[in-house]
């Protein structure tokens, strides 16, 4: 630590190991958890599933790559399957939507599964969507420049990933028929993230 | 209600609805106080996982849970400039008067318009589903409202450029 600092500026519960600011987080996941994946493994999965894909097996699919859900894994191998699972969702139409989630819900793990398809709506809901890397091309609405500073600047327009969002929402109102709230409240709670 | 709105408001009611599950939690770092913990995060444990509900780029609702206390973001559509100008003022005038709100947030979470931080205090206080149904109107409303400001706001400036422009006809 820097002398420079500011001693009344240093928050001592993080130096008290006893402090609840210190709670040791990873005490909370369960011992069952998955062993650690890279996303070389993740890519290996993503080839499965979409051969699945495109044989036709949208339940089989989409049972697969819920069951392999790196839960143990690097943050790059967990958006590598981020990637697969919504493009296995945007592949099924919405009209079969129903009778997959059904077929994906039954047997055993069925539940799991349910949860982890909520984990993965709310985590590709958060993500930017893909291209929204780039400013829009509609930066400059106003005709006329006023210099007005109040506000500050941010991306106006249509956001990209609306496509990819309403896909997710019609998913999310399915899956909340079937498995309800409680669905919800574990992933708040669940540790294990996706 | 256009096509898509109608999954997006079902969707952030039903992350509310789960949401909103507080119960009363004193605080673990200093005796006989009481404090909503997702504003102290004093002990990382009592902090759950965020949601997001998105409609595209520019219509998200943040949710973050704790275990006395939810806090609500939400960013509200600006298709422009005006639009956004509209909704600074707009919020501004509310954030001022947070008190007489008793849910609103003095100010918004980072990236977003106006937050709400909903304690156990208030949902004992308060029906829960009347407070998920007074959200999800307001998110309803304020955009009705934003678009309304703005047709007001083009119809004065037409009529003043005109009665400006008058004399030198």
């Amino acid at each position: 630590m820097s002398t420079a600092q500011n001693y009344r500026t240093i928050n001592i519960d993080t130096l008290d190991p006893d402090s609840p600011q210190n709670f040791p987080l990873p005490t909370l996941l369960p011992s069952t958890l998955p062993p650690p994946s890279t996303s070389s493994a993740a890519a290996n999965t993503a080839t499965q599933v979409r051969q699945l894909l495109r044989s036709g097996d949208a339940t089989g699919a989409l049972r697969v790559v819920l069951d392999t859900a790196p839960l143990g894994g690097d943050e790059g191998a967990k958006q590598v399957h981020l990637a697969t699972v919504v493009d296995v969702l945007q592949g099924i139409r919405q009209g079969e939507m129903g009778r997959v989630l059904e077929g994906v819900l039954v047997g055993e793990g069925g539940g799991e599964r349910g949860d982890c398809l909520m984990k993965y709506l709310y985590k590709g809901m958060a993500s930017t969507g893909p291209g929204s890397g780039s400013q829009s091309p509609r930066k400059g609405i106003s005709p006329q420049s006023t210099g007005f500073s109040q506000v500050q600047g941010r991306n106006l327009g249509e956001g990209g990933g609306g496509q990819q969002m309403s896909v997710l929402l019609n998913w999310h109102e399915k899956l909340v028929e079937l498995a309800g709230t409680g669905s919800i409240v574990r992933v708040m709670t669940d540790r294990r993230t996706v | 209600m256009s096509q898509s709105l109608r999954p997006y408001l079902q969707c952030v009611r039903s992350s509310l609805t789960a949401a909103l599950a507080i119960s009363n939690f004193a605080s673990q770092t200093s005796e006989r106080h009481n404090v909503p913990e997702i504003e102290a995060a004093s002990s990382p444990e009592l902090l759950l996982n965020p949601l997001t509900v998105s409609r595209n780029e520019n219509e998200k609702v943040l949710i973050e849970p704790s275990v006395n206390s939810v806090r609500v973001s939400i960013r509200i559509k600006q298709a422009d400039e005006i639009e956004h100008i509209l909704v600074h003022k707009f919020t501004r005038f509310l954030t001022m008067r947070a008190e007489s709100f008793f849910i609103l947030r003095r100010k918004p979470v980072k990236g977003y318009d106006i937050s709400f931080l909903i304690t156990n205090f208030h949902t004992e206080a308060m029906l829960k589903h009347k407070l998920v149904d007074f959200i999800l109107q307001f998110m309803e409303e304020v955009d009705k409202e934003i678009s309304e400001m703005k047709l007001f706001l083009n119809a004065r400036a037409r009529f003043v450029a005109e009665s400006f422009l008058t004399p030198f006809d």
